[in-house]
């Protein structure tokens, strides 16, 4: 029976509710459970958007107890929950459906299937199970399979899900052999690949901002686009994690799922219906329509970089090169900039600029529609001194927001135009209320609502476009320029956008 | 009868226009220094917000909340203020002051406050007043911060033009006689407006909890055979201050939602409470009692409890959800033969009107849940 059942819920503004389970956190005591999940989770507690009947099961090679495991948890959450102080009241309650097993052999899982047949007794949480893999990724393959082998994966009728972490893969073959491994135990319905972007309030707000004004869509198209910029800019380096950064890159670390995810979700059709397939579907159909980055192109379409020591905020900062974790010679790019075309009906010849840096000046992401000038100018050329073509960019982070800019007349006698900024800001008190990217996404694979996690075939037509740039990068003897920290990315990736007679923003 | 506080209002305009004038130089001006700053200013507003108010008292907290929203909800707001006892000797009066406050460091307008000051019997030269003063296009949210006048004609006027009309019948005298006359005004005519009870806005996260109970399918199967419920509500210590319209508006939706009919009409119990039965879909009776309790720190009229108790196979369960005054937290329990099954604690704070009336704003439509807890009620007095 699903939650719809319940008499009780019509009309309830709060439509979505996680139905009665057992969330299994592989990773129990890793990072990305202290620092996004655990909190997420008792952030949800606290709103009371958990079910009646739930609990949390971590998991660990580390052997604890419940007590010292909830401690740690309660750690985790008082240093990164978004609402502090902790409130006591509810950590308790809480924490009371909260367990700890550790897996550290074959028999662990045996344990594990009686523990939380237990737990499902104990908790009234009739069998719905829920795995979170926040482990490091060599791991998901053999976690999934000894969860079939050990028979813990389902429970009687109960349903089972499970949510895989990004990256998914490091490129076209090992993605598939991954999804091939998971579906040896659950179906892809059941899959939930992760990319926290798309829980991101702003992200969804794109697709609002699209179908729910009719103002937008009919000049969303070749007719009016001059191009597209899609900057996901950071300021930070690589420090806490240089040696996955240096195995992945910025392309994997970032274009591969974020930026593409954003890329999609500008340029997608209309979809019949916020429904999971139906938008996924139109994801899809973009990048399969998305012209490929050829050899011979990597030159035209590419641009990789790597930063150098430097200054961000007025302090001194190391370059890649010197950090501890990463050798001297690595030719990892923590700088991408991407030309794409989306070769369809709508987009037609508009290139997609795309770029993502480390150690950039600042911390920000948007995408920004860059409309055709006028047809004709009336006005002389000194009095449109000041107007840039129309723009609509729709900002991420860090103050996630709308902005629109058009000309208008200055008032003095005779014609002098300059161009002014409309911005939609979602207030201070917007941004204290909206959720975290986790606690939405938990809550989504809860209910068993893929539309903001990523399909089989998404994935795999990601890595199908990265791929042969990073072979081509691979194979070529050059090395990334290099760019100062602190700086908007290598020269290069000036050139490379004023060949097209075109200069990127300063977002 | 007091006077305006021209410290924060400054001079009266005179008319419409005058004050459309004011409120454009006060804009100017901001402008101007905000381009010292290399800032731009925006106008910005979603909705019209119209306060009607006799007490100083109602009409400063309802422009304080309405103020707090602004940066969410960015309004232009129309204060009218009446006299609580109008002179009807007295020569009708109106005056119009314009306000700008200032609430961020980007110095952003998102907020215009207007004040209507009517003295005597200046009733039916409301309305006359503030359709000009509303911002086309956007929606009408109006405000009546006191049991609104059934029948009275400004009343009526200004609902015609509104999308929304709130309300608080926390302070209805008869709120079960009350609540569905100010439904009926709302609902006639070509255009329906939509109403808010913040007293049942009120109660949305007691129906979220109860609901939850029943999400879990074990204790679902036992919700068609619920055969007794009981509600309390907080009262004053010597239980002078009876207010019993939330704990009747959440019978209301319990008996809408899971299809009780009435039997009896609402009996008086001992000490200001009520004890009557409904009929279940199946024919069987559900015992329902609403009684007041004394709490130190609620609100008088606040639901403090409910329990909703249900025969099964393994036993008589019992599902609690219990609120005391001093904390900000609530246990929803289920026990079955009175041992503990579950227990949780869960925040649930008091949620002042700021936010009761923020999530309101957010929603235009109608609420057809609480039309038909209404529709309960109505056959109950």
């Amino acid at each position: 029976m699903t939650a719809s059942a319940n008499p009780l819920r019509a009309g309830l503004r709060l439509a979505r509710v996680a139905e009665p389970s057992i969330l299994v956190i592989f990773g129990g005591t890793g990072d990305l459970t202290t620092h996004k999940l655990m909190p997420a989770i008792y952030d949800l507690a606290r709103q009371r958007l958990l079910p009646a009947a739930f609990g949390v099961v971590g998991i660990g090679r580390a052997d604890l107890s419940d007590a010292e495991y909830r401690a740690q948890a309660r750690d985790a959450v008082a240093h990164n929950s978004r609402s502090r102080p902790i409130d006591e009241e509810v950590w308790r309650s809480f924490s009371e459906r909260l367990f700890y097993v550790s897996v550290r052999s074959e028999d662990g899982y045996d344990d594990l299937r009686r523990r939380l047949a237990q737990f499902d007794a104990q908790l009234g949480t009739a069998g719905g199970r829920l795995f979170y893999l926040a482990t490091p990724p060599a791991a998901y393959a053999p976690i999934v399979r000894a969860l079939g082998r050990h028979d813990v994966a389902r429970n009687g009728d109960g349903w089972a899900r499970i949510v895989v972490e990004k990256p998914f893969g490091r490129d076209l073959e090992s993605a598939r052999a991954l999804t091939h491994t998971v579906h040896e135990v659950f179906r892809e319905d059941e899959l939930f690949r992760i990319d926290h972007y798309l829980g991101k309030e702003t992200v969804q707000n794109i697709l609002v901002l699209r179908f729910a004004n009719a103002i937008f869509e009919p000049i969303w198209s070749r007719q009016y686009v001059d191009h597209v910029q899609i900057t996901v800019a950071e300021s930070v380096g690589v420090d806490d994690r240089a040696e996955y950064y240096d195995s992945a890159g910025a392309m994997r670390d970032v274009v591969q799922n974020h930026l593409l995810q954003l890329l999609t979700l500008v340029a997608m059709e209309p979809p019949a219906s916020f429904e999971a397939e139906a938008v996924r579907d139109e994801k899809v159909k973009v990048l399969r329509a998305m012209r490929p980055i050829g050899r011979d192109e990597i030159e035209a379409r590419t641009v990789r970089g790597q930063y150098d020591a430097g200054y961000i905020e007025g302090a001194t900062v190391q370059g890649y090169r010197q950090l501890r974790e990463i050798a001297p010679e690595s030719r990892t790019e923590t700088f991408v900039a991407l030309k794409l075309f989306v070769d369809n009906w709508r987009w037609e010849g508009i290139p997609f600029y795309l770029r993502t840096g480390k150690r950039m000046p600042k911390r920000a992401t948007e995408i920004a529609i860059q409309f055709r000038a006028v047809p004709h100018h009336l006005f002389s050329a000194e009095a449109r001194e000041g107007l840039d073509p129309n723009t609509l960019v729709l900002r991420i982070q860090p103050e996630e927001g709308i902005s629109l800019r058009f000309g208008a007349k200055v008032p003095v006698q005779g014609i002098r135009i300059r161009s002014v900024a409309m911005d939609f800001v979602y207030g201070a008190s917007f941004l204290v209320d909206a959720p975290d990217a986790y606690e939405t996404l938990v809550v989504d694979a809860l209910r068993g609502d893929g539309t903001l996690f990523t399909r089989q075939d998404e994935v795999e037509e990601q890595w199908k476009l990265v791929d042969p740039i990073l072979a081509a990068w691979r194979e070529s003897d050059g090395e990334a320029p290099r760019y100062p920290a602190g700086t908007w990315g290598p020269t290069e990736a000036d050139l490379f956008i004023g060949r097209d007679g075109r200069r990127w923003r300063q977002p | 009868m007091s006077a305006v506080d021209e410290r924060v209002w400054g001079q009266p305009c005179a008319g419409v226009a005058a004050l459309e004038r004011e409120l454009a130089r006060m804009r100017r001006g901001r402008t101007a220094q905000a381009r010292e700053q290399v800032a731009t200013v925006a106008r910005a507003a979603v909705v019209n917000i119209v306060v009607v108010a006799r007490r100083e008292i109602h009409a400063q907290r309802a422009s304080h909340t309405v103020e707090q929203l602004a940066r969410r909800h960015p309004s232009r707001t129309v204060v009218v203020l009446g006299d609580p006892h109008p002179d009807p000797r007295a020569a009708p009066e109106v005056s119009l002051y314009a306000r700008l406050p200032s609430l961020d460091e980007f110095d952003q307008d998102h907020f215009e406050q207007v004040l209507v000051r009517a003295h005597g019997a200046a009733e039916d030269r409301l309305a006359s007043v503030v359709t000009p003063l509303l911002v086309p296009d956007l929606p009408l949210f109006l405000w009546w911060t006191e049991t609104p006048p059934i029948g009275a004609r400004h009343f009526e006027e200004l609902v015609s033009q509104a999308h929304r009309l709130v309300v608080d019948s926390a302070d209805f005298a008869r709120p079960e006689e009350t609540i569905p006359a100010v439904a009926s005004v709302c609902f006639v005519g070509a255009q329906h407006c939509a109403l808010t009870d913040l007293n049942w806005a009120r109660l949305t996260a007691w129906r979220e909890l109860l609901t939850q109970f029943f999400d879990v399918p074990a204790w679902r199967e036992l919700l068609p055979r619920v055969d007794g419920v009981r509600v309390s509500f907080a009262v004053d210590a010597d239980g002078r201050e009876i207010h019993p319209s939330q704990a009747l508006l959440l019978i209301g939706w319990l008996a809408a939602r899971l299809g009780w009919r009435r039997v009896d009409h609402l009996a008086p119990s001992e000490a200001g409470g009520l004890l009557f039965a409904m009929e279940r879909a199946d024919g069987q009776r559900v015992r329902i009692r609403i009684r007041p309790r004394f709490e130190i720190g609620m609100t008088e009229g606040y639901v403090t409890g409910i329990r909703m108790e249900a025969p099964g196979d393994a036993g008589r369960t019992e599902f609690r959800i219990h609120r005391d005054g001093a904390s900000r937290h609530a246990s929803a329990t289920v026990t079955r033969d009175g041992a503990v099954v579950s227990e949780r604690i869960l925040p649930l704070p008091r949620t002042d009107v700021t936010e009761l009336l923020g999530e309101e704003l957010s929603i235009l439509a109608s609420d057809r849940v609480y039309e038909e807890a209404l529709a309960v009620l109505v056959t109950l007095a």
